[in-house]
């Protein structure tokens, strides 16, 4: 074959090869499918898709809640909106009120996934192109082409869009929409796009600790006056975009008391603190320490919020002190703050990382699909490093240990044999393989630990049905193995912070630039600002280095 | 064997971003179960497109082959052929019951309901599971044919290309892991006896040729080919002495494989009723769905011809019965409304003259390359102009063409048509919405992989006016499928409404196709309901029908054209 030739190809290829797989997923089974009377989360966007296309919108989020009320911030509610209305346009049939319920015809389901995968489409495939080009866009075009792959065909979140049902990928593209606009300085499209993600679910609170602190950070850094004006400008169109979103629901469309029913439908305090198995300390302690028994859910709603808290504090005190130090380094007139960089950039995703997983381990209400949220991040940082790195073996063994997390949601879900393809197919996508690597760092201890434990539960619960007396034995076993990996993946991403935020103040200025290409990610965004700042390049050995592991993986 | 175990470390992309790899020299044949990684790679994303194929729609083919596990399994041999408890009985030669027999011991041990004969129609996940993976697996028998086609070749380089185009052809996709067959696995042993007769292994050829007719019959359209290359370069000397030898070899091996597969019935006096559950002789001129041959184009001209004269009123003997059989195309005896009628031994003539004339180059020139194009040619008259011929039997040209495909410009370009004609023609097959999809994707992404990997290794600059004038014509063709397939898709969304159930005008299966409810017939819009079909049939019998010509003309001018097949004896 050409190479040349070839290569050109891959991109296009690779879009319409994931676009086939997507859909081909959704040939197989969806959550709660030919299970009257409530079915599942397909039933609850198909549901919504009925109820948004026939109620006034004041009725929206009050409208029978017992069966699927909607509990989704209002851009969830416009796009279902949108879907049922080209929907019921196509076959009005699919989404006539109350009578279309639990409708699960060939046509409709057809239909279903398509609006799924048209999202999918127009939002995140775009996002992830768009980072491609912003964040690596000094790595060599092998490099930007494989982060492109991994993700573009990251497991976890196309079994649960595209097998289970749900539109996490328009969420999560948002948020990676924002990180686009920040690492090119665009902050206030920024903050737009983090207010749409947190506008269509709001599960991207896991991610504003970061974003917000990263905002702030900005704005010290900038100075006084620069960054006082900065932060007005963040402040205002944020509260814009609030109300737009929320418009609709206040005077003078309707009555400011309507406000309240979105509001108090996303945040529902009355539910228990974890729901089925999840791999969260909550669920992975209450083995041994049942929690329901030892404090009232206000205590537990109070201590899970100083859990997180601690979880992301590090990371967002890190944020805010490198931006403060870089203030101070920038006070003297010859380094005068840009508004288009950011000396924080390169710690930002790893903050995101912090910030979501702790939110993920130690927070109230957590389901197991929200691993999805502290995914996006770490597959972010894997996707550019070398298959020999830490980072790309921390970031496919939580791919991989979450895909495991949410094994007894898809095996309920009839999408056994979809799990085991996509695991595969990803893995060797990737090259890697858990049992292949040296055993000389913790990373690779706990990998192959890890992997192990999960084929052994496989090959169990294949083999013998749970006892009696422990039903829930394989389940348990389960949070049992990935809770103590999320909870690494959580340590190491705290230790890379660090690592980072030290070596971008390093022991002097002069010394910082190096020190940041530690990481991947830092190195890139760090070439970032060679392009936009006049400064002498890096150093010739550490270039070589970097252009060499690119050619070697 | 253990060297296959010995897994070489992956790398990352390798079959994406490594494409130097093909250029890497091939292994010897010592090491032939040694897999280079990046034909891992096929294996995996192939098997993971099959197996996310599970859960999708499944034609009557699926209950048919499970019937015939429960037949197999609970009943004795002597009963095989005449146990009439579901419709769908056994009509295949004795080997495949062997073959159903085989796969029948290891489904009780996924759930005894598969076996049990009179669950009828059963659907669990545990039987589809177990019969798509039979699939998967036994296709690997084509897998293998094609990995030893590459570790021989004489190009390696292009027959990786081709081989891995067969392996995932979308044909077999459609047929095989959609629709429910097992042709990946029957195709692996031709393929398997076509790469005998390349190696110079004739006899070895012949057996599996026996063999494969004996799983099969409907391989027979590729049996005059055989005969006449193993007549002439195996019984013959080249100087042309007969060589008795030989002969009786093969002669005897050839019996003792009918023995083996039809023995017991013969002990047994079954053979007439063997015989006439192989050949049911109540079946019309064209299949339910006609097949894009000849006579869909000649089907389709005598409905011209009548629309023609009742428009015009021009004096036509118009037969009535012709009229009433009008175009809906089902099944039963076809009548013509103004072209003279068609009987079997018609068409059996047509087909066995225009056999003849390849037969007899064949004698002439019996290389390797002429008994491989012989072979197309004498299965694509079969297609073309024989009785009750099945869209699906256009897997018999396309996947031998595949192995002509990168000879030279000239085949390159027939075998392109006739793909992209075949393949379309098998679209009818699957008919539900989410499947459609699939099937168009699948096919556009093997279309443009095939196109852009050999297009320029066969390219020729137009040499004169006439090249340039066909070239033209054959794009304006290949182009016509996206309007067709606009047209298409629209009419079948307009009658697949609410009201009207989809009149599955799917043939259900390979030999019988029963009638559609009469009150379908009746509803309105029915006389349109097969347009599409028709629009389909009739377009691809164009390309179908011009690709044979321009295969004929090649061949049977060939001499001057020299493409690497040639170095081969």
């Amino acid at each position: 074959m050409e190479k040349q030739g070839m290569k050109d190809w891959i991109v296009p290829g690779a879009i319409v090869v994931s676009l086939y797989l997507k859909w081909c997923l959704g040939l197989g089974s969806h959550s709660g499918k030919n299970s009257p009377p409530l079915f599942g989360d397909y039933e609850a966007q198909r549901h919504w898709m009925e109820i948004t296309n026939h109620l006034p919108v004041k009725q929206w989020y009050t409208y029978d809640l017992q069966y699927w009320g909607l509990d989704y911030p209002p851009l969830t509610a416009y796009h279902s909106w949108l879907c049922g209305l080209i929907g019921s346009w196509l076959n009005p049939s699919w989404f006539s009120l109350d009578d279309s319920r639990g409708l699960e015809t060939s046509s409709s389901q057809v239909y279903m996934r398509s609006t799924a995968l048209a999202s999918d489409t127009l939002i995140y495939l775009p996002a992830v192109l768009m980072f491609v080009k912003t964040w690596h866009v000094s790595r060599s075009r092998r490099t930007q082409n494989l982060a492109l792959l991994t993700l573009l065909f990251q497991p976890a979140l196309l079994l649960i869009d595209f097998g289970h049902f749900q539109f996490n990928s328009v969420m999560l593209s948002f948020t990676l929409l924002s990180l686009n606009f920040l690492a090119s300085g665009n902050d206030i499209l920024g903050a737009v796009f983090f207010v749409l993600s947190l506008g269509f679910k709001q599960m991207a609170l896991y991610y504003a600790p970061a974003v917000g602190s990263y905002l702030v950070a900005k704005c010290i850094h900038l100075g006084p006056a620069e960054g006082s004006r900065l932060f007005l400008r963040l402040a205002l169109t944020t509260v814009m975009a609030f109300v737009l979103l929320f418009a609709p629901f206040l005077p003078p469309f309707s009555p400011l008391s309507t406000v309240l029913h979105p509001i108090t439908r996303i945040f529902p305090f009355d539910r228990g603190l974890f729901e089925d198995k999840v791999s969260n300390f909550w669920c992975a302690s209450n083995v041994v320490l049942k929690w329901k028994n030892i404090a009232s859910p206000g205590l537990l709603v109070k201590i899970s919020t100083v859990f997180t808290a601690l979880g992301f504090a590090p990371g967002v005190t890190l944020l805010l002190r490198t931006g403060f130090q870089q203030r101070a380094a920038s006070g003297k007139p010859e380094h005068k703050a840009s508004p288009r960089t950011s000396p924080m950039l390169p710690l930002l995703v790893y903050v995101l990382l912090t910030s979501s997983l702790s939110f993920f381990l130690f927070s109230f209400q957590v389901h197991e699909k929200s691993i999805l949220l502290p995914l996006l991040p770490m597959t972010l940082l894997m996707s550019s490093s070398a298959p020999t790195s830490s980072t790309f073996l921390w970031g496919a063994l939580m791919n991989n240990m979450a895909m495991f997390s949410m094994w007894p949601l898809l095996k309920r879900d009839g999408l056994g044999v979809q799990y085991l393809v996509m695991l595969a197919l990803w893995n060797r996508l990737l090259g890697y393989n858990p049992f292949a690597q040296p055993k000389r760092k913790l990373i690779h201890l706990l990998s192959a630990a890890a992997n192990t434990s999960a084929i052994v539960i496989h090959a169990m619960e294949l083999l013998f049905s749970p006892p009696a007396r422990y039903p829930d034995l394989y389940p348990v076993l389960n949070v049992l193995v990935t809770t103590p990996v999320f909870g690494f993946c959580l340590l190491w991403s705290i230790k890379s912070t660090v690592q980072i935020a030290w070596a971008l103040q390093g022991p002097g200025t002069t010394l910082k630039r190096e020190g940041a290409g530690l990481e991947p990610k830092a190195a890139t965004s760090d070439k970032q600002l060679d392009k936009i700042t006049v400064r002498p390049p890096l150093p010739e050995s550490f270039r070589s280095q970097e252009e060499e592991k690119d050619r070697t993986s | 064997m253990s060297s296959g175990l010995s897994h070489p470390p992956p790398t990352r992309l390798s079959p994406i971003l490594d494409s130097d790899k093909t250029a890497q020299p091939s292994k010897p044949a010592s090491s032939f179960w040694y897999l280079q990684p990046s034909e891992w790679d096929v294996l995996l994303l192939s098997t993971s497109l099959k197996l996310l194929l599970f859960p999708a729609y499944r034609s009557t083919d699926f209950e048919v082959h499970r019937n015939w596990l429960a037949i197999t399994y609970s009943l004795p041999i002597s009963q095989w052929y005449y146990e009439a408890t579901s419709e769908w009985t056994l009509d295949y030669p004795p080997f495949f019951a062997y073959f159903e027999k085989f796969l029948s011991y290891f489904a009780p041990l996924v759930d005894a309901r598969i076996v049990d004969l009179q669950n009828l129609k059963y659907d669990s996940w545990t039987v589809v599971a177990f019969q798509r993976s039979t699939v998967i697996i036994t296709e690997l028998v084509l897998g293998a044919a094609l990995l030893r086609f590459i570790r021989g070749a004489v190009d390696p380089p292009t027959q990786r290309i081709m081989s891995l185009s067969l392996f995932l052809h979308p044909g077999l996709l459609i047929v095989d892991h959609i629709h429910f067959q097992y042709n990946g696995f029957l195709f692996g042993i031709l393929l398997w006896s076509i790469l005998m007769a390349r190696e110079g292994n004739k006899l070895a050829s012949g057996i599996l040729f026996a063999v494969l007719l004996n799983f099969k019959h409907i391989f027979m359209y590729l049996a005059p080919a055989y005969f006449v290359y193993l007549l002439r370069s195996y019984c013959f000397s080249p100087l042309g002495h007969f060589q008795i030898k030989s002969f009786l070899s093969l002669a005897n091996s050839i019996i003792a494989v009918f023995v083996l597969s039809f023995g017991p019935f013969i002990v047994m006096g079954q053979i007439p009723q063997v015989l006439s559950r192989l050949f049911p002789f109540t079946r019309g001129l064209n299949h339910a769905y006609w097949a894009p041959n000849f006579w869909a184009l000649y089907s389709a001209l005598d409905r011209s011809l009548l629309l023609y004269t009742k428009t015009t009123g021009i004096g036509l003997a118009v037969k009535e019965a012709g009229v009433a059989s009008s175009s809906r195309g089902l099944i039963g005896d076809t009548v013509f409304a103004v072209l003279p009628n068609v009987q079997p031994i018609h068409t059996f003539l047509l087909t066995v003259s225009v056999q003849m004339v390849f037969l007899l180059k064949l004698w002439l020139t019996p290389t390797y390359k002429s008994f491989l194009t012989t072979l197309i040619l004498c299965g694509y008259a079969s297609f073309l102009f024989g009785w009750h011929v099945h869209e699906k039997a256009v897997l018999l040209v396309l996947v031998p063409l595949s192995l002509l495909a990168a000879e030279r410009q000239a085949y390159f370009r027939t075998f392109m048509l006739a793909s992209i004609a075949g393949i379309y023609s098998l679209f009818p097959l699957i008919f539900t919405p989410a499947e459609s999809i699939v099937k168009v994707v699948y096919s556009t992404i093997w279309l443009v992989f095939v196109y852009r990997a050999l297009a320029h290794r066969v390219y020729e600059y137009p040499r004169s006016l006439a090249y340039v004038v066909i070239d033209t014509l054959e794009k304006i063709y290949v182009a016509g499928f996206i309007p067709l397939h606009i047209v298409v898709t629209a009419l079948s969304f307009m009658h697949s409404g609410p009201t009207v159930t989809p009149v599955a005008c799917v043939p259900s299966h390979d030999f019988t196709c029963p009638e559609p409810e009469p009150s379908a017939q009746t509803s309105p819009g029915a006389n349109w309901q097969f347009l599409p079909l028709l629009l389909t049939s009739v377009y691809c019998a164009l390309g179908c029908v011009w690709a044979f010509f321009r295969l004929s003309f090649v061949y049977l001018k060939g001499d001057m054209y020299q493409g690497h097949l040639n170095t081969l004896q």
